[in-house]
């Protein structure tokens, strides 16, 4: 029972991490744009396949194998999707920051679409799933008896210094904090001579690299990937970022935990519940929505006179 | 430093100034007053930029703000209050009055001395910088809002109703301060709807009423004509 436990707990924070990865992206977009980018997760999941690409392209051109260029093709996929969040910024939805929010999902869902044919178009055999191989192999270490793997701790150390990165970027430098003003009043931020196309930019930059390497390790975990992986991934990190309070970075963070808690529990606890995780995760989304529509840490403002 | 030549404006279909014509000149004061609903709001919003006049012009330093971004102003030595104060809740008193400094200054006396200029003018500024701004009383954050303006050393300050809700101790004690940043060589329009303290510290002065500019002259003038006071009482 205890190994069993131990086990959970490992898969437990293993996916929590993704989700809560995913989940930082849709809050930091939101928080800034107050547009809800339904296309994040299908943006996240284009990097298993840029780094599939470009590690074969690779490998064919200057020899040694497709792993083996891993190495350079991940870090380098993650630039590419930050540059592609902010090319899909400027050419759409940039445009939908002031307008009705149905507009913006409509817009946001179609560009999620786009993304998905494209992939499936332009990819060779892009309709069908591709392995992707784990970033790092091997058992690190032994808790209880049961091997915690490198790639595990590959996703927490990942985590851990991705999210201390983007507090520190957010808290202590001065394009962080015009983002954190922007994200609370833009026309008063704009007042104080603040480009908001420079905070969309930076904003969309990080949000999508950020999406990239939750995209690569949701790949890696799940040892493939397919055109349409982004639909789930997007819709866990969304629920995330919902539950936990959207805009709100420790909210996205706790979000991603509780997701991850429940998918686990589910499988751990129910019989066959490996088929009905959704079933309970996506309840959870509706109570939250139901009784506390601001999520566990959601954004409260008093105004005083 | 600040003209409107004929300015309309209009929110929708709804027209909110109309033929609006005024100006500050370098080193006055000028007070802005009307009733509620007069177009007071929407003059700020305009000489800001953030609305657009549909007809005439607004020149700001010189430059027409037809062409020139709401984010430009302050690097032309511009100091904005809004209406409400508008700090940014979860930032703390410091990381407001940063923004304030770099938005303006970026060349002037470095941060920590302007601060301390700042914690000098207000003193109840200077045990709240590590604050929250969202948590501050009224008062504290329209000291806050102000400070935030003249960090930077703004060669113009534009304040937006400053004191409104606020207690008419406190109100004295703004007004107060307002005199002290003119008489130190700052350019100010005050946008208020409270006449006797407005008038009562500024050079000239205007009456809108339902988005016309209904009377203009020396604030003392204002002050005393009875078609003027008429208007805005």
């Amino acid at each position: 029972m205890a190994e069993l436990l131990v086990q959970q707990l490992v898969n437990w924070i293993t996916l929590g991490c993704i989700y809560a990865l995913l989940a930082i992206g849709f809050s930091l977009i939101f928080g800034v744009l107050n547009v809800i980018h339904f296309s994040h997760g299908d943006v996240a999941m284009t990097a298993p396949f840029i780094t599939l690409g470009l590690a074969q392209a690779l490998a064919t051109a200057l020899g040694a194998s497709i792993p083996a260029w891993l190495v350079l093709a991940v870090p380098l996929a993650v630039l590419a999707v930050g540059l592609i969040g902010v090319l899909l910024d400027k050419v759409v939805i940039r445009r939908f920051r002031d307008a009705p929010a149905m507009m913006a999902l409509v817009a946001t869902v179609a560009l999620g679409i786009v993304i998905r044919e494209l992939i499936r178009h332009l990819y060779p055999q892009g309709s069908n799933p591709h392995a992707f191989p784990r970033l790092v192999s091997g058992m690190a270490l032994e808790i209880s008896g049961v091997a915690v793997s490198w790639f595990a701790l590959l996703v927490v150390v990942l985590t851990v210094a991705l999210v201390t990165m983007l507090f520190v970027f957010l808290r202590m430098t001065p394009l962080g904090l015009r983002i954190r003003a922007a994200s609370e009043d833009r026309i008063v931020a704009r007042m104080m001579g603040i480009r908001d196309a420079r905070v969309f930019r930076a904003t969309f930059f990080i949000a999508s690299a950020i999406g990239a390497t939750a995209g690569l390790l949701f790949a890696s975990y799940a040892g493939v990937t397919r055109f349409d992986f982004g639909v789930m991934a997007g819709l866990l990190g969304f629920s995330a970022a919902v539950i936990g309070g959207l805009g709100s970075m420790p909210g996205a963070i706790l979000g991603g935990l509780i997701i991850a808690g429940i998918e686990v529990l589910a499988q751990t606890f129910v019989t066959d519940g490996a088929s009905y995780r959704l079933v309970f995760v996506f309840l959870l989304v509706i109570a939250v929505l139901i009784f506390r529509p601001a999520g566990l840490l959601g954004r409260t403002v008093m105004e005083k006179v | 430093m600040l003209e409107l030549k004929g300015v309309d404006t209009s929110y929708g279909a709804v027209p909110m100034l109309r033929g609006v014509a005024m100006s500050v000149r370098p080193g006055e004061l000028v007070c802005l007053l009307g009733p509620n609903g007069a177009g007071k709001t929407t003059t700020f919003m305009t000489v800001c930029g953030v609305v657009r006049a549909l007809r005439g012009k607004v020149v700001v330093m010189g430059k027409d703000m037809a062409t020139l971004g709401t984010e430009n102003l302050a690097s032309l030595g511009v100091g904005l209050v809004p209406e409400g104060r508008r700090l940014f809740p979860s930032l703390t008193v410091i990381e407001n009055l940063r923004l304030g400094y770099d938005a303006v200054s970026g060349r002037g006396p470095d941060f920590a001395a302007q601060l301390d200029k700042m914690c000098t003018l207000f003193p109840r500024i200077r045990e709240r910088l590590r604050q929250v701004s969202g948590t501050l009383s009224g008062g504290e954050q329209a000291m806050v809002a102000l400070a935030r303006a003249l960090i930077g050393e703004p060669k113009l300050v534009i304040m937006d109703e400053p004191s409104l809700g606020l207690s008419p101790k406190l109100i004295g004690e703004y007004f107060e301060i307002t005199r002290e940043i003119h008489r130190r060589g700052t350019t100010i329009l005050l946008i208020e709807q409270n006449a006797e303290m407005g008038l009562g510290i500024a050079d000239r002065g205007y009456v809108l009423v339902k988005g016309k500019v209904a009377q203009e002259g020396p604030a003392k003038e204002l002050l005393s004509s009875k078609a003027a006071r008429s208007l805005y009482l």
